[in-house]
């Protein structure tokens, strides 16, 4: 497949300016770029959500029209989305023949044929799952592999992946990859879209970079280099992408002393330091997030004591740990972070109301003020105070929900995956305040999936397997192979 | 950009333009319009819809509702005339609307908060409960000969209606509650996003319970103002008004689904609908076509709020990827 | 946990209310059998939330309690046509004696009151009159309630005079019939008098009184109100109390509610049609017991309450009436 000169402008914005790439036949071609680089855009028009502006599409050098999804996949293109849309109270058969089922010859769907041949696709995959059984049931991964499965039904030959890896753990991202080089066995083409420059270097063959909706770059992946990629990117060049600078380690700030929840985590012990940057790493469903949770006092537990500078504290809701100044920021952005239509403004300033409204009066000056001073700190870039944050990119949500924890000049900051689906630039900033933040002598708690990251960033690391810490790495200890150990 | 200023302008004040051009409208078609009685009258007319609606107003900017409060009127005001008439003291029946507005209030939080059991759920009960109630309690009869109780809806404070000075009060609280206490500030986020609010330490559940009490504090005000207007104490009246402040409150630009909203909008709208149903009233457009036009305002009020909603949001994304491209060209530079 | 707690309650409810429906209908198989009980009469009516309807229902009982050998249960139907068939199916099921029905729309009840007749079952129509063969009504006219004030409007109203109507919900039986009174035996007869506007209120004095308030501003001057029920023509006096202009202006209702009553012993109304709730209650309990104890078929009984006229002449006699079963105090 090849595009050429495709452009696309949205009212107010030229979201794709002449853009080129070819993908190669039973290839994996990877494309990166910060978010707003055009990479989704340049997607939805391949797969006919979009209609350009002006360029054409060729399939096999025949030039193509794709008018609509249904479409593209009669064209055998199959797009897996990064947000997976399905119907959780979908059973798997009618997910996997959505829109296709088999009719016998009097009209009537072929349900007996629908069960033989999932049930056949489901051995086939090893997925130990019944066909009637419902979405919600299965892990996200699982929906994610029955989504590619569907894909190769539908005799799919380019498989667009946008971010396939952002809600799986890395045991499953391993099965993934198995399934990549499966299907380039049979001459499919895959276009992946990701932010995780590890994995877009172990399996692509081709790397394009978009930036500012033009083609900046096309290179055989080995022929450049992950420096150049990024540099490539964000248009200049990047030294460190991990701003990690050493810090005096003082006295423990947060203890938690064998903390449980029924059926959840059990005999948690850990500590948290004055100055030090503490990793949880663990496969996902380990139980990280959830002991975060009870900590922060939005779950609760059953056993153990949580101490605070040496006093034991009672965390029964939220607001008691923003009393004791320990705060976290959720993995689930929309879900436990954002106001959505809400402007950045209140959405930074909701956990300080007591900053602003004392006295009977809210003080809209001090609002201001106060929520400025953070964003400038962080480089939250937002066309004014006033915009909802449903309209920023995801790392800006990101830096603004940083900045409502800052307002509250917190001691403990628990990071839950402050990465996921953010780009490069966004990242490192983030990186870089975890590091001001530790030099200002607070301590930083960052629960991630991405092990370079904690192996960059963090002073120690504990993993966490089945609900229980099975490991702590000191920084001389730590590498991706010892982690793994423990996690499993 | 000064052509963008400008409609940001117009969006952000439409509902007091529509407002605006309504009153100027009227006063054009209809000569008896603009007389200071008809004026007094309308504002009379639509105080009890405007209190009702500042209440649905907290409650759908949190996600709440209730579809009680026609019922809960009613009950209040034939259990406070009763109250007047056992005991001869204004102020008793006062306080026993109130008590009973709080108290129907305080079950429908239990149910939404305790049993988890979807507002409009616990509401749409509590609507058939406190009617049946108020049938029960007057056995379907009309309370009469209610004496000086007439004066909280037919009396007056220098030129202006009692109910109107109700409604002015009322309108200074709602207003106080929502832009100068922690509380109000709470709403848009428990109704923006209730995760997001509990995990940034605010305490939803006891705010929900607020929220109904100060819905039950209006309508148990509204009951008083109604009964005692009308010169009754009616078991089935107020039959629907739930939907009246519900409407004042949508086209006042309240989001139903939930975190947007504001007073002074609420306000306007209560003014939006009184005005129509005083001018159509004025102009003897009959009663089936009235529903028709109520209709429509009703339809058109969301499609602008949902169209506004959607292109602010488009807006927002392109001006903010706008901005990030310029600041990172100037950096580059 | 919650949850089960919840589900329990809600068995708990159920279980006891089925219990209580199966012995109620237990106790009426015997005395079907066993006839020295009495017999066992249902009354179904339109809906409780009517206040005639209610006050009906409540009359109905007093006059049936004070018979002796008859035991009334009352039925709401909830202004709801759907209901009150139902409703009448269960009573058919439940074999009383005698079942009377106060059609919410007589259309759409016909075919559940011919179930009735089917059934045997001695059936009595009432407020309305539902016009089916092998039953029996009783019923006070909505026409004749009119046109007693008709006739005294005719005399009363001025030449070239400015009206406003009041009307009940859109299609109700009661309404139509006494608007075509109005038409018939005062709108026809004096053509010089104009209607201003008219429009509904659905029987609700609010919705009257800010339909007045509008009309007020709207027309200057309204010489009379003419409404279709007390109710409404209540509300619309409410909305002139304190205007000196309209210190002269007569208002007639039908229904003759205690309210009304009172208004027009202030001078405030003109005069009403008596529709009497106990009248009408009586007529029905001594039709129903004639029947039940064989004195007369019930096909026989086709009877009206009478319609009195109510005005400053005689108010006193009705004030005295609702003082009587305390709608009145004092």
């Amino acid at each position: 497949m090849r595009v050429s000169g495709i452009n696309k402008s949205f009212p107010g914005v030229k979201a794709l300016d002449n853009v080129n790439f070819a993908v190669r036949k039973g290839t994996v071609h990877a494309l990166c770029g910060e978010n707003g680089a055009g990479k989704s855009t340049l997607m939805k028009i391949i797969n006919g959500i979009y209609k350009a502006d002006s360029g054409q599409i060729f399939l096999d050098e025949k030039p193509v029209t794709i008018k609509d999804p249904i479409q593209a996949r009669d064209y055998g293109i199959a797009m897996i989305a990064q947000e997976l849309n399905y119907v959780p109270e979908m059973s798997i058969e009618e997910n996997l023949f959505l829109g296709r089922l088999p009719v016998t010859k009097f009209g009537n769907v072929d349900w007996k044929r629908v069960r033989r041949e999932t049930i056949e696709f489901l051995r086939q995959e090893n997925l130990p799952y019944k066909p009637d059984q419902k979405l919600k049931t299965l892990t996200v991964s699982d929906i994610q592999m029955l989504e590619i499965i569907k894909a190769i039904s539908n005799n799919a030959q380019i498989v667009i992946m946008d971010e396939p890896t952002s809600a799986i753990t890395n045991r499953e991202v391993e099965v993934l990859f198995g399934k990549i080089a499966e299907l380039k066995k049979k001459g499919v083409s895959i276009i992946y879209i990701s932010h995780k420059m590890e994995e877009v270097f172990r399996i692509a063959d081709d790397i394009t970079v978009l930036r500012d909706g033009k083609t900046v770059e096309t290179h055989p992946a080995s022929e450049i280099d992950l420096d150049k990629v990024i540099a490539l990117m964000v248009g200049r060049k990047m030294d460190n992408v991990y701003p990690k600078e050493e810090v005096e380690i003082g006295e423990p700030i947060l203890e938690i002393e064998g903390l449980g929840s029924k059926g959840v985590f059990k005999d948690i012990n850990f500590k948290a330091n004055k100055g030090e940057i503490v990793g949880f790493a663990g496969l996902m469903g380990a139980g990280r997030t959830e002991t975060m949770r009870a900590i922060f006092g939005l779950d609760p537990y059953d056993e153990g004591k949580i101490k605070v500078h040496g006093k034991e504290v009672t965390i029964k809701k939220v607001s008691d740990s923003i009393a004791q100044k320990v705060v976290m920021l959720s993995e689930d952005r929309r879900r436990y972070g954002i106001i959505p239509i809400r402007s950045v403004m209140e959405n930074a300033s909701i956990s300080s109301l007591d900053k602003i409204i004392y006295g009977g009066r809210w003080h809209p000056k001090v609002e201001k003020e106060l929520v400025s001073k953070y964003f400038e700190k962080m480089h939250v870039k937002t066309p004014s105070l006033e915009t909802a944050i449903q309209g920023l990119s995801g790392g800006n949500q990101q830096k603004v929900l940083l900045a409502k924890w800052m307002l509250r000049d917190p001691d403990v900051l628990i990071l839950d995956e402050p990465t996921r689906g953010i780009d490069v630039g966004a990242k490192f900033e983030i990186y870089r305040l975890m590091t001001d933040l530790v030099k200002e002598g607070k301590t930083v708690i960052m629960v991630s999936s991405e092990l370079p990251e904690l192996i960059g960033m963090c002073d120690r690391i504990y993993i966490m397997n089945k609900g229980r810490i099975t490991g702590c790495l000191s920084k001389d200890e730590f590498s991706q192979e010892t982690i793994m150990r423990y996690a499993m | 950009m000064k052509n963008s200023k400008a409609r940001d302008f117009i969006h952000k004040f439409s509902i007091y333009i529509i407002l605006v051009a309504m009153f100027i409208i009227c006063a054009i078609v209809n000569d008896n319009f603009l007389s200071a009685r008809n004026l007094i009258n309308v504002a009379r007319q639509l105080s009890v819809g405007t209190i009702l609606a500042y209440g649905e107003m907290l409650l759908v900017i949190a996600g709440l509702i209730d579809l009680s409060v026609g019922s809960v009127l009613a009950l209040a005001g034939v259990l406070s005339i009763a109250a007047y008439q056992s005991t001869g003291s204004l102020l008793v029946g006062f306080l026993v609307a109130i008590a009973v507005g709080v108290a129907c209030n305080f079950i429908n939080a239990i149910l939404v908060t305790h049993f988890d059991v979807p507002a409009f759920i616990a509401t749409l009960a509590m609507q058939m409960s406190a009617r049946g109630a108020a049938l029960r309690f007057t056995n379907g009869q009309n309370l009469l000969q209610l004496k000086d109780y007439t004066v909280f809806g037919q009396g007056n404070l220098g030129p202006i209606p009692m109910p109107v000075v109700f409604m002015i009060i009322i309108t200074i609280i709602t207003w106080y509650i929502m832009t100068h206490t922690r509380f109000g500030r709470s709403l848009y986020a428990i109704g923006g996003n209730e995760g997001a609010a509990i995990a940034s330490g605010i305490n939803v559940k006891r705010n929900k319970y607020i929220i109904y009490i100060i819905n039950g504090i209006f309508a148990g005000i509204a009951g008083v103002l109604f009964m005692s207007r009308v010169n009754a104490g009616l078991p089935n009246g107020a039959v629907g008004y739930e939907m009246e402040g519900l409407t004042a409150t949508i086209v006042g630009g309240t989001s139903f689904s939930g975190g947007v909203g504001t007073t002074m909008g609420t306000l306007a709208g209560g003014f939006i609908i009184g005005f129509l149903n005083n001018i159509m009233n004025l102009m003897g457009v009959d009663s089936y076509v009235q529903q028709i036009v109520k209709g429509i305002i009703i339809a058109l009020a969301v499609v602008a709020d949902i169209r506004s909603k959607n292109k602010k949001t488009q807006k927002v994304i392109l001006a903010a990827d706008d901005n990030d491209d310029k600041k990172e060209k100037a950096a580059a530079k | 946990m919650k949850k089960k707690v919840i589900s329990a309650i809600l068995c708990a409810a159920m279980v006891s209310t089925m219990a209580v429906g199966c012995s109620s209908s237990d106790s009426k198989k015997d005395s079907k059998s066993d006839k020295k009980d009495g017999y066992k009469v249902a009354y179904i009516a339109r809906a409780q939330e009517d206040s005639f309807a209610a006050w009906l229902a409540d009359e109905m009982r007093a006059a049936f309690k004070k018979t002796g050998d008859m035991s009334l249960e009352v039925f709401d139907g909830e202004a709801n046509d759907e209901k009150e068939n139902s409703i009448i199916e269960n009573c058919i099921a439940n074999g009383y004696d005698g079942i009377i029905v106060q059609a919410n729309n007589g259309e759409a009840q016909l075919p559940y009151i011919q179930q009735i007749v089917e059934a045997d079952i001695p059936c009595i129509t009432t407020n309305p009159r539902v016009e089916c063969e092998g039953t029996g009504s009783v019923d006070a006219d909505p026409y004749e309630q009119a046109k007693v004030n008709c006739e005294l409007a005719l005399k009363k109203i001025p030449k070239n005079a400015k009206v406003v109507v009041l009307q009940g919900p859109a299609g109700n039986f009661h309404s139509t019939k006494r608007r075509e009174a109005w038409k018939k035996e005062f709108f026809d007869k004096r053509s010089d008098v104009k209607i201003l506007a008219e429009d509904i209120a659905n029987w609700n004095k609010d919705e009257a009184m800010q339909l007045m308030e509008d009309w007020v501003q709207a027309y200057g001057k309204i010489d009379a109100v003419i409404s279709m029920n007390d109710n409404m023509a209540a509300g619309a006096i409410e909305a002139v109390k304190d205007n000196a202009k309209y210190k002269n202006m007569q208002a007639y209702g039908v229904d003759g509610t205690a309210e009304a009553c009172l208004l027009i012993k202030e001078g405030k109304m003109t005069s009403t049609g008596l529709q009497s709730a106990i009248d009408l209650a009586k007529m029905n309990t001594e039709a129903m017991h004639d029947v039940l104890t064989g004195k007369k078929k019930v096909t026989d009984i086709n009877d009206n309450v009478p319609a009195p006229l109510i005005t400053s002449d005689n108010v006193d006699e009705y004030i005295q009436m609702y003082k009587d079963n305390g709608q009145i105090k004092e």
